[in-house]
């Protein structure tokens, strides 16, 4: 079997993945032997577990073993601003709700920056397309279906 | 013929202008909330029930049920536009939706969805008046062994959704059973895979999984490779409507759709999920260019739009025959009829025949009525792909964070949204497919469940599972689901030897 | 213009009701419902919103949802809004159980009990067809092979699953060798009992009232001290000898450190409320029955519900 692919290197991700699973894997099986309580009849709480350990440990060997084979499909180089402004929004968007900014500003931040991650120049106006998409939403859901979205001081305005 | 003039007398107090009015009010709320995804029908009905609190009881029902009905087509408009499943049950028509919109093929897949949305629900709400007492008795002798089977059966049609590398697909699948685990186990009310954070225990949300892999992690994937090959997204290729080609392809997925959800939506634990992926991977397997799977395949948004159409009516048999609410809208819907002190089950057809079948008659009218709303509202929707880039994708990304916040306002649940829209993005572009990890973690709680329960009534006799015939059955037709393809293969090669 | 106009009707609105009520004009209130939109608990929310309003007993009633781990992640922020005299949530018995098995860090003697408010009898039931006529029967079977006798029911730990745990305990019976299935909704549950998949199953009156009325299911025995009015025929457990009460009852509580104005202020609100024609209303059209409870006497009876939860909790081997 190990003639010719030991040749060249192993393939990077396809070893990352095969790590991760295994390490997957370890956390599941040791979750499941922790757990204390277990049922009177039939199978217990742990029994899926195991099996799914079993099945991500074939799965990480797997990976490991195309490491040294063909490998993962190599994809091309990605536009990293381009994901950096759209984790920037979602990481603006979560802050904002967590630390009870409220969800029109979590929108504005979310819609200016992905328009921004897209190649727009106009962080103000996306901004400003935002904000009123946001305060609709807010209203609507506030008004008619009498569900309050998060809300921080501005929202509380009109409420 | 019962039936049959107790069910015109049913439409006589359904076209009633009053009842009419009410009916279109269902049909537009729940389309426009079916839209929005994560919000749910089931949700609106909720919401809405204190306001319908003084109304007449046959109107608020037969507006409940327009909301019902609509909210499944306005699902899968999201589903088609956004990518964004916002329900489970339209999972399985964004794979293929999704991409047809891309294509300039929005207007056809919208179409299709709407008309066989049509059609399997109007031979299913036909099955709902005449089968109904006569399906709910097949229906409760489902045992969990039987479910069990069921959910195996729709396991091994899942590699339907692989893609080329069984072994992408595999480990897709298996992160997905594995996030199912997370949360209490429902049997003994264990935590599972918590580690101690108490958002967790509730499990992992489908529809946060679905729209972060789908939506979120599309957004990233498209904007990652923006400069060098830049997404093109076409409005409107060739006709906003259906071809004559679209037609003859659809309405065979729409009738085996149909045979799927009806069914499988009547067993009180059947569901919507399991008849789509039935018929997804039926039509993959039937249709005569199987090469267009993955890329824009409209038998595969013909069949599950029909599955999960006529698995919503299906649902209504044993609400209506027993009373017994099956999903989270008919459970809301059985709280609508207690709040006028009626209480669904072989008693309310005798008792308010009129209510009842007035009911089932604006099963019918709303159906109509959302083919005529839907139809022409096409254009409409169609247009919103022409928005600019940037702003549709923001705008998407709007809408999939409003869904998470809407039914779950944490934090916890967002940054779940954020960490699985990165892998969403990681595994598009290692060409892991993202589907059968949301199929796993539908599926995978499901099963467990049901396995378990069939063993704590046999007290941990496997053989449960063998003795009962259906779910005999259901496996032996998992077992050559499994294996025909290599015998098949071997045959095959066997034959080319041969030659 | 849309949120003026909300505004507009608000203010007439609170004018009009501020000719009856003075006192209680003026306050404001945030419901809490920890569960998701559509739950019993934010059912209970909503209708308290919409009673306290038309009843003029307060201005403005927000209600927000918190999801989550049986309630107990809205339990940890009520306790968090300390000394916040406006705010309220919704909790109940299933509650009392979720803190246990979740292992919670906060509990519900943290909060500063204000009311119950509706309380629900269990019932248990089997299929028309099966030889066990009643509560006895049902403890015979019990006593002799536990895990012969398989019940159908509501989530782990729930008020179903509790009240067969204190069944078996009541009849000499081994608790901890029940074998009882829990079932995601009613619906399943009660598609379990009809097909005759179980020997018996428990729930409230209300899940099993379509199919006890059409004869499909037969009553042993409901949980509460009297007969119930809607099913006069069905006999209570003490009535059988077996010395069990058990309520599936819903509550309000306030957050931790109130004074005892602000505390008597709730109440009283809550005292209103529950005496107004608007609230009785409710309660006969959702069919929950009035379990009006305020004060020191819901506080002690609070205290004994979570005693006697987590003692049959411990024996089942639900919390180690």
């Amino acid at each position: 079997m190990s003639q010719e692919p030991l040749a060249h290197r192993p393939d990077k991700p396809a070893l990352l993945v095969g790590v991760l699973l295994l390490a997957v894997a370890a956390i599941v099986g040791h979750d499941a032997s922790t757990q204390t309580i277990t049922s009177n009849y039939g199978l217990g709480p742990t029994a899926m577990p195991y099996v799914i350990c079993g099945g991500l440990v074939l799965l990480g060997l797997a990976h490991l073993f195309v490491a040294f084979r063909e490998g993962l499909p190599k994809p091309e180089a990605a536009d990293k601003s381009a994901l950096l402004w759209i984790a920037a929004g979602l990481v603006g968007l979560i802050a904002s709700i967590g630390l009870g900014g409220g969800f029109v500003l979590a929108t504005t931040l979310i819609f200016a920056c992905t328009a921004r991650g897209f190649g727009r120049r106009a962080f103000l106006v996306d901004a400003a397309i935002g904000f009123v998409l946001g305060l609709i939403i807010f209203l609507v859901f506030a008004k008619l279906l009498t569900l309050i979205l998060p809300s921080g001081p501005f929202e509380q305005l009109f409420l | 013929m019962d039936t049959l003039l107790s069910l015109l007398n049913g439409f006589s107090v359904a076209l009633a202008p009053s009842k009419l009015l009410f009916c279109l009010v269902g049909v537009f709320l729940g389309t426009a909330v079916g839209v929005l995804p994560g919000i749910g029908p089931a949700l609106t009905v909720a919401l809405l029930l204190p306001v319908t609190f003084k109304l007449d009881p046959a109107g608020s029902l037969i507006m409940f049920a327009g909301i019902y009905y609509g909210g499944m087509y306005g699902g899968s408009t999201t589903a088609i536009l956004l990518n964004a499943p916002g329900e489970s049950a339209s999972l399985a028509t964004a794979l293929e939706g999704s991409k047809m919109a891309k294509a300039g093929r929005g207007g056809p897949a919208l179409a299709t969805s709407a008309i066989g949305s049509f059609v399997a629900g109007l031979i299913a709400t036909i099955g709902l008046a005449f089968l109904a007492p006569w399906l709910v008795e097949v229906a409760v002798k489902f045992g969990p062994w039987d479910y069990f089977a069921l959910m195996i059966v729709a396991f091994v049609t899942v590699s339907a959704t692989f893609g080329d590398s069984p072994l992408r697909g595999l480990t897709s699948l298996f992160l997905g059973i594995t996030l199912g685990l997370v949360g209490i186990d429902k049997l003994t009310g264990q935590a599972r895979l918590t580690f101690g954070v108490p958002e967790l225990l509730n499990g992992i949300e489908v529809t946060t999984l679905a729209v972060g892999l789908f939506a979120v992690g599309e957004a990233f994937y498209v904007a990652s490779k923006r400069l060098r090959e830049p997404e093109e997204i076409i409005p409107i290729k060739g006709s906003l409507w259906m071809s004559k080609e679209d037609w003859k392809r659809s309405w065979a997925p729409w009738l085996r759709g149909t045979a799927f959800g009806f069914p499988i939506g009547a067993l009180p634990a059947g569901g919507a999920e399991v008849p789509t992926f039935l018929s997804y991977s039926t039509e993959k397997r039937l249709c005569k260019y199987p090469e267009e799977f993955g890329k824009g395949a409209i038998e595969g948004v013909a069949g599950p739009e029909a599955a999960n159409n006529a698995s919503a009516a299906g649902t209504l048999v044993p609400l209506l025959t027993l009373g017994l609410p099956t999903s989270a809208t008919a459970a809301i819907m059985l709280a609508g009829f207690q709040q006028y002190g009626l209480n669904p089950g072989p008693l309310l057809f005798a008792e308010k025949p009129d209510l009842v079948w007035g009911l089932i008659a604006s099963l019918f009218v709303a159906n109509v009525l959302l083919v005529i709303l839907n139809l022409p509202l096409i254009g409409l929707w169609v247009k919103l792909l022409a928005v600019p880039q940037p702003w549709l994708y923001a705008g998407i990304l709007v809408f999939a964070t409003m869904g998470t916040l809407a039914v779950n306002g944490s934090p916890v649940e967002l940054m779940m949204l954020f960490a699985f829209g990165y892998l969403g993005y990681l595994m598009r572009r290692y060409d892991y497919p993202v589907a059968p990890m949301v199929v796993g973690l539908i599926l995978g709680p499901m099963a467990e469940q049901q396995l378990r329960r069939a063993l704590q009534i046999s007290l941990g006799d496997p053989m449960i599972l063998l003795e009962n015939p259906i779910s005999a059955t259901l496996l032996g037709i998992a077992f050559i689901a499994l294996v025909a393809p290599f015998v098949m293969n071997g045959l095959n090669k066997f034959k080319a030897a041969e030659d | 213009m849309l949120t003026s106009f909300f505004k507009r009707g608000a203010v007439a609105a609170v004018a009009l009701a501020g000719l009856t009520t003075a006192a209680f004009a003026q306050m404001e209130l945030k419901i809490m419902a920890p569960a998701a939109p559509g739950g019993g608990w934010d059912g209970t929310a909503r209708s308290m919103q919409q009673a306290l309003m038309a009843a003029g007993i307060s201005k403005s009633v927000q209600v927000n949802n918190v999801t989550g781990a049986g309630g107990t992640i809205g339990l940890a922020q009520l306790i968090g809004a300390k000394g916040d005299g406006h705010q309220l949530m919704v909790n109940g018995f299933v509650m009392v159980g979720a803190i246990l098995l979740n292992k919670s860090p906060v509990n519900l003697t943290q909060v500063t009990p204000i009311a119950r408010l509706t309380a629900e009898a269990e019932v248990i039931v089997v299929p028309t067809d099966s030889p066990l006529k009643s509560a006895k029967d049902l403890a015979e079977r019990l006593k002799a092979d536990p895990a012969k006798v398989t019940w159908a029911g509501g989530s782990a730990g729930g008020t179903d699953h509790i009240l067969a745990a204190l069944f078996a305990q009541a009849v000499g019976a081994d608790a901890k060798k029940i074998n009882y299935i829990p079932f995601s909704g009613g619906g399943e549950a009660l598609a379990a009992m009809l097909g005759g998949r179980v020997t018996a199953g428990v729930s409230g009156y209300g899940e099993f009232e379509g199919q006890i009325k059409a004869g499909k299911l037969r009553v042993l025995a409901v949980s509460s001290a009297k007969r119930l009015d809607n099913a006069p025929d069905a006999p209570t457990l003490k009535e059988q000898g077996i010395d069990l009460e058990l309520l599936n009852w819903r509550s309000v509580v306030a957050p931790p450190g109130l004074s005892a104005d602000q505390t008597k202020a709730l109440i009283d609100a809550t005292e209103k409320m529950v005496k107004s024609k608007e609230w009785q209303d409710i309660l006969k059209a959702r069919g929950w029955d009035d379990a009006y409870l305020a004060g020191p006497a819901f506080d002690s009876f609070l205290k004994e519900e979570i005693a006697r939860v987590s003692k049959v909790m411990t024996e089942v081997g639900l919390v180690k």
